[in-house]
């Protein structure tokens, strides 16, 4: 975090958004009996979220699908009406003053446009000069910069629909700066995008965020785009922040479950009953055999070190190699993708 | 270094929708196929009602109070008007509720109704007037069809015109905000377009239809679009029925006016926004 003396550009207490979502049963039966009975099940997208960004903080905002991220940018940007808990925007709730609101961000949707599909490009960036109320001069210094920077002049006379996605992306990110916002939400922005785009894309916005203070909020898939682009990392689950902190320190965090990879001198299609015998005394540890002459072992760093269990093993399984792995900021993301990153603390031994 | 916004300082608010409404008008042209199209259709339709009434009038002198002439200037000026607010409107608004676009709408400094009737000007502008001034020129020129009895009555047409422009943009706009909770568009579509064709004259005027119906058309807002407008057009109107005319048109308006925002308001917050 950058000045802890400043105040926070965005800040939310207990924000919370619930759906409610008509649940039916499939086929025409389905549809007959929800039209005279609906049923409704109540969703929990958003679930009590706390959050303090700074100004010209760059935030990755991360998480599995429907874990709640793109949630949390509509009630940022004031598109949908929290269901508890409070919300500002550079001290403006977003919901309540939309208008006012809209003129402090950009937002970058990468899987819609906001350009006008059947009119060229330049004209899309007028208009949004009209509605951000730009004054002429104003808005060609701004719009001659970021036409330059991001090399547009070869787009400005093409209608939207007819640009290749890397264009239209470089387009809608231009769009989203032409009125010059302090905050710029990037909503998966590097979707589908090659590796030369997204360089290129990832470059831009790491200038404006150096140059100008941008303060830069991205939820992402990407994890070349979060190590690259920001300094803190939220990460979300199931509606709920498990972590938030620097990317860096994310291993300390979760790099506790660890992985002992054992290759086995001879075939041995029952190491695995050993092994387990053999490490019976500890807790947190679990044995998995992929092959005949493999095993892996995970276990809980905080409770019991590779070197205790490799003498307990070495009397009892032939091994010949050992390797330990020790978990990455992207294993541990991949870990949270999957559904097995796992939140408690220790159990059972020493913290 | 942190930065101002520059932005929404200095210019009138209106400059947004003026935009907006030219923006519209570039895509309604854009798509002058389209365009052409739909106003040939409407003039399709036209010939065959006028042949339709021509058969129905042999032998009579008149229908629920038209002669033959008043009928044709009653049909043409209907559908011109009715006209001036096509389907653009609401079709384009249901499709992006329906998929999630609309949060490109919203992400923007714009209220989102007056955002329609600026587009509904835009669209307007191309598809309506053309239709409205061939409907005119043609009518004048083969048809023999009279202008208004004085520049009085022309001018009030117009106002009520308007009025009845406004009227259809904003009842075409509560019906597509419950898009929000169907998520299809098509029946709603249908729907709003053969309710408005009936209950604002346009198919038939309204004294042709059956004597209950006829009573909820009278207070309902929908005469208003179309069947007020004509009439003031073909005269006989007294100028205090003038007046009361403009005056249910205005009266209408301001409700609608409120209980649109109501209703934009209840679908913001209750419901959700489709697609991640």
């Amino acid at each position: 975090m950058t000045d802890v003396s400043n105040e926070p550009i965005i800040r939310a207490t207990g924000l919370t958004k619930r759906f409610k979502r008509a649940s039916r049963s499939s086929g025409l039966r389905g549809a007959v009996v929800h039209l005279f009975k609906p049923h409704y099940t109540t969703m929990t997208a958003v679930d009590n979220i706390d959050l303090s960004i700074q100004p010209g903080e760059s935030v990755a905002y991360v998480g599995p699908n429907g874990a709640g991220k793109s949630t949390t940018v509509k009630l940022l940007t004031g598109i949908l009406v929290p269901s508890e808990g409070e919300v500002e925007v550079r001290g403006i709730s977003p919901w309540r003053h939309r208008i006012e609101n809209a003129f402090n961000m950009g937002v970058v949707f990468g899987q819609r446009t906001q350009l006008w599909w059947d009119i060229p490009v330049q004209e899309s960036f007028r208009l949004l000069g009209d509605i951000y109320q730009l004054d002429t001069v104003t808005f060609s210094r701004t719009f001659d910069n970021l036409v330059e920077v991001l090399d547009l002049q070869p787009l400005l006379n093409v209608p939207a629909r007819q640009l290749s996605l890397g264009q239209r992306m470089r387009c809608d990110l231009a769009a989203s700066l032409v009125h010059s916002p302090p905050i710029l939400y990037l909503d998966e922005p590097s979707i589908g995008l090659d590796v030369a785009v997204k360089a290129r894309f990832r470059e831009f916005i790491r200038a404006m965020h150096r140059e100008r203070g941008l303060t830069v909020m991205l939820t992402s898939h990407d994890l070349g785009d979060i190590e690259e682009l920001c300094d803190r990392m939220i990460m979300i689950d199931k509606g709920r922040i498990v972590y938030d902190g620097a990317l860096s320190e994310i291993t300390n965090r979760f790099g506790w479950e660890r992985t002992l990879n054992l290759t086995l001198s001879d075939p041995t299609p029952k190491a695995s009953i050993d092994a387990a015998d053999a490490l019976s005394r500890r807790t947190g540890v679990t044995v998995d055999q992929p092959s005949d002459t493999a095993l892996t072992i995970t276990y809980d760093g905080r409770i019991v070190t590779s070197g205790e269990l490799i003498r307990d093993l070495a009397t009892r399984v032939p091994m010949t190699d050992i390797s330990i792995e020790e978990p990455t900021a992207e294993s541990i993301i991949r870990n949270l993708y999957e559904g097995t990153l796992r939140f408690d603390d220790v159990h059972g031994g020493e913290a | 270094m942190s930065q101002v916004a520059a932005a929404g300082k200095g210019r009138h608010p209106a400059q947004r929708y003026i935009a907006i409404a030219r923006i519209a008008l570039q895509q309604t042209l854009a798509y002058r196929g389209t365009a052409v199209f739909t106003v040939l259709i409407l003039f399709l339709w036209i010939g065959i009602l006028f042949s339709f009434w021509g058969s129905a009038y042999e032998g009579r002198e008149r229908i629920a109070g038209y002669s033959l002439d008043e009928m044709r200037t009653y049909i043409l000026l209907a559908y011109a008007i009715n006209a001036l607010v096509g389907w653009r409107v609401g079709s384009g608004m249901m499709a992006r509720i329906r998929t999630g676009e609309i949060v490109i709408d919203m992400i923007r400094p714009l209220n989102y109704r007056t955002t329609q009737l600026a587009i509904a000007v835009g669209n307007g502008i191309v598809e309506g007037f053309i239709s409205f001034g061939i409907a005119i020129g043609l009518g004048l020129l083969f048809f023999d069809i009279e202008p208004p009895e004085s520049s009085l009555v022309s001018m009030v047409f117009i106002i009520s015109v308007l009025l009845g422009f406004v009227t259809k943009v904003l009842v075409i706009f509560l019906i597509s905000l419950l898009t929000f909770w169907t998520l299809q568009g098509v029946g709603l579509m249908w729907a709003q377009q053969s309710v408005i064709a009936i209950l604002s004259g346009t198919l038939v005027p309204l004294a042709l239809l059956p004597g209950w119906l006829r009573v909820i058309t009278e207070i309902l807002p929908l005469r208003g679009i179309v069947a007020t407008p004509v009439s003031i057009y073909l005269g006989g109107t007294s100028g205090l029925a003038m007046l009361g005319f403009l005056g249910l048109q205005v009266g209408w308006l301001a409700l609608l006016w409120w209980f649109t925002d109501k209703a934009w308001i209840r679908a913001f917050r209750a419901v959700e926004i489709q697609g991640g």
